[in-house]
């Protein structure tokens, strides 16, 4: 049932552009569009892709600069999800709001002319398309070229990766210009707040009932980010050796690193946070005894506006912290 | 498999021997109650483990081993006899070898319970969802009873176990419609699956010690009740048991017992079922001393697997529902074989 469809969609397609990114025979000296993607190839067609299907989070993204698809897909319930609230998507067909699951019939009958995604380049794959998704899901990439910014070291570079792509797209560079401003201002208030307090230590933290797991700065580009600016958030000695995201204590050993700011994941707060606190052992970690606790971005981050306002929140948080809570 | 035979008269001899293995078993589930204190994923030196009882300075090591490690240990321990010799009562009860809160659908009556309340409230803190455990254990077990009791027979050993199977078919039916309605419920179904120590502290223990230790201390005044149950139903009553009455009270005991372990650690296998059949292969037939050594030994298999649970895997730990488990079924496989070799 799918293949009439999807072979339809390519039938109208050459209908209306007489020409499409996997036609090279159809005199492709005419070239609208071209966007070199995270996986490193130089993608083209001859009009400009308007039927966009995009992972939520780079839907988002996209949504920022004024380019809305018309079908998403989400790893998790939207309305739960910490890095989905604060936008519209009423209008956009939902595909999918659990890991690994596309509707792929129906996004094949939304006959879309671009996918976006998350380029993960430890994986190689895109968002939705890597080790583990169902079989059925991956199909989504038959309907159209998948393209987007590759995932990095910085959340920044993942952005100006959107950006670009969503220029190509016809987003308005001075919307563009004007979201990265307002961006830049919070960054400089956050190096500003980093810099009244040289002394402070952070640890970026995820409790649960009996392990105690710590982010490992290297392989979050927000922490690396909050590195770079000036906040000395610390490093785990002992990352996990299979899964070196996080360092995992047993929540016996939970004091073992004493940060003067405590940062909770925020995709499961207050729970986590409730967690440490029924657990005896957090009356020993002084800036949780303090009560110097809140939360981060945990590895979510995709637009200019949810960056800046982290980063006006931190830098108020920064501020009015004890850099000396902990004495080394 | 359940005593058959009249309890013998016990010689003083006999009483003195069984006696004193019993001392030195509770001698050795002292030691796995110490044990239990000192060892663990963060190294405290063992004699300064102990003396934080001592020495009221606060350090995290002191917090660590007072308001973590003991709570866990006294929970092992009550959790253990509560199974153990709830087990028993209910192998006699059933007149089944294999009777334990599993076979009575306690356990699927805890879990579903959990469930349907993170379904309808929300995820909440262990310390909440162990009243709707309870709840589940205690309303799974009266159903069961209910309904094995209608009818001329009463509660009949088979038709207990079959309105076992059928309550815990529902309850498992239960849990899968809503688990697969809600993440929610799933997130929390998955502490409740496996039956584990790790973090519960204080407050789910003084929720469940109340229940654990009166129904301990009832039960253990049980034995003579169920040594002439064992002697079969006429015989009971010829010797002036009613015995409607007596399997009724029994099975309140065996709710509160299996309903405070199972909020309080979530369902472990093999204990209920296991200990009983070891003590028995100690003692002989006295449900008196089947009953103490339960309530012994029951802990102590408890607390051993717990501490195991807590040193094979470095910085991690193995929840004590699967240790017990893992060991458990061989074990259960030996002790079968040896008393049926005994048997024979």
């Amino acid at each position: 049932m799918r293949r009439p469809l999807f072979a339809a969609t390519a039938a109208a397609a050459l209908l209306l552009s007489g020409c499409s990114a996997s036609d090279s025979d159809a005199g492709g000296d005419e070239v609208a569009w071209s966007y070199t993607s995270g996986d490193g190839e130089t993608y083209t067609a001859a009009e400009i892709p308007t039927r966009i299907i995009a992972e939520a989070s780079s839907a988002k993204a996209l949504m920022e600069f004024g380019i809305e698809p018309i079908g998403i897909w989400a790893s998790n319930p939207i309305e739960e999800d910490v890095s989905l609230q604060g936008v519209d998507f009423s209008g956009i067909e939902v595909l999918g709001e659990e890991w690994g699951k596309i509707d792929v019939a129906a996004a094949a009958e939304l006959q879309p002319d671009l996918i976006v995604g998350d380029w993960w380049p430890v994986e190689e794959a895109y968002s939705g398309l890597e080790a583990g998704v169902e079989e059925e899901s991956k199909k989504l990439a038959e309907l159209a070229p998948v393209v987007g910014p590759a995932q990095s070291d910085s959340v920044v570079t993942l952005i100006e990766g959107y950006a670009e792509l969503a220029e190509t797209l016809g987003a308005d560079p001075d919307q563009i210009a004007e979201s990265r401003t307002a961006f830049d201002a919070a960054v400089a208030d956050f190096q500003a707040a980093t810099a009244e307090k040289p002394g402070l230590t952070a640890l970026a933290v995820s409790p649960y009932d009996t392990s105690y797991a710590i982010a490992v700065p290297e392989h979050a580009p927000e922490l690396l980010d909050f590195q770079q600016w000036g906040l000395n958030v610390i490093d785990p000695e002992t990352p996990d050796p299979d899964f070196p995201y996080w360092e995992t204590l047993s929540m016996e050993n939970a004091d073992k690193y004493q940060p003067d700011l405590l940062l909770f994941d925020d995709r499961w707060h207050p729970g986590n946070e409730d967690t440490l606190a029924a657990a005896p052992i957090s009356s020993s970690i002084t800036a949780f005894a303090a009560g110097q606790t809140t939360t981060w971005p945990g590895y979510w981050l995709h637009t200019y506006s949810d960056y800046a306002s982290e980063l006006t929140r931190l830098a108020g948080v920064i501020r009015s912290a004890d850099e000396n809570l902990v004495q080394e | 498999m359940t005593a058959t035979a009249v309890v013998p008269p016990a010689s003083m001899a006999r009483s003195s021997v069984r006696a004193g293995v019993l001392l030195a078993a509770t001698g050795g589930l002292v030691l796995l109650a110490l044990l239990s204190l000192t060892l663990g994923s963060r190294d405290v030196a063992p004699f300064e483990a102990l003396r934080v009882f001592t020495d009221p300075t606060p350090s995290a090591d002191a917090t660590v081993i007072r308001e973590m490690r003991l709570p866990r240990t006294l929970i092992a321990i009550g959790v253990g006899a509560a199974l153990a010799v709830s087990g028993a009562i209910l192998q006699s009860l059933a007149r089944n070898p294999l009777a334990d809160a599993g076979v009575f659908g306690i356990n699927a009556g805890a879990a579903a319970a959990v469930v349907v309340s993170a379904f309808v409230f929300g995820s909440m803190p262990v310390s909440g969802s162990v009243w709707f455990a309870f709840l589940g254990a205690g309303a799974t077990t009266v159903a069961v009873y209910v309904i094995a009791a209608v009818g001329r027979e009463g509660a009949t050993p088979v038709k207990l176990a079959l309105a076992g199977v059928c309550i815990t078919a529902l309850c498992g039916s239960v849990t899968s419609a809503l688990v697969l309605a809600d993440p929610d419920a799933l997130e929390e179904l998955r502490m409740w699956q496996v039956g584990a120590l790790g973090g519960r502290y204080f407050p789910v223990l003084t929720q469940v010690a109340p229940f654990l230790v009166i129904g301990l201390v009832l039960s253990l005044c049980t034995g003579r009740i169920l040594n002439l149950l064992s002697l079969g139903e006429d015989l009971a009553r010829g010797l002036g048991v009613r015995t409607g009455a007596a399997r009724a009270g029994l099975f309140a005991l065996v709710a509160v017992l299996c309903g405070a372990a199972t909020a309080a650690c979530g369902p472990i296998v093999f204990v209920g079922l296991m200990v009983p059949h070891a003590a028995r292969l100690i003692t002989g037939p006295d449900y008196r001393w089947i009953l103490a050594y339960s309530a012994v030994l029951g802990p102590a298999l408890m607390l051993g697997a717990d501490i195991i649970g807590r040193l094979v895997l470095p910085g991690g730990e193995i929840p004590v529902g699967v240790v017990i488990g893992v060991l458990g079924a061989p074990a259960f496989v030996l002790l079968v074989r040896y008393r049926n070799l005994v048997e024979l």
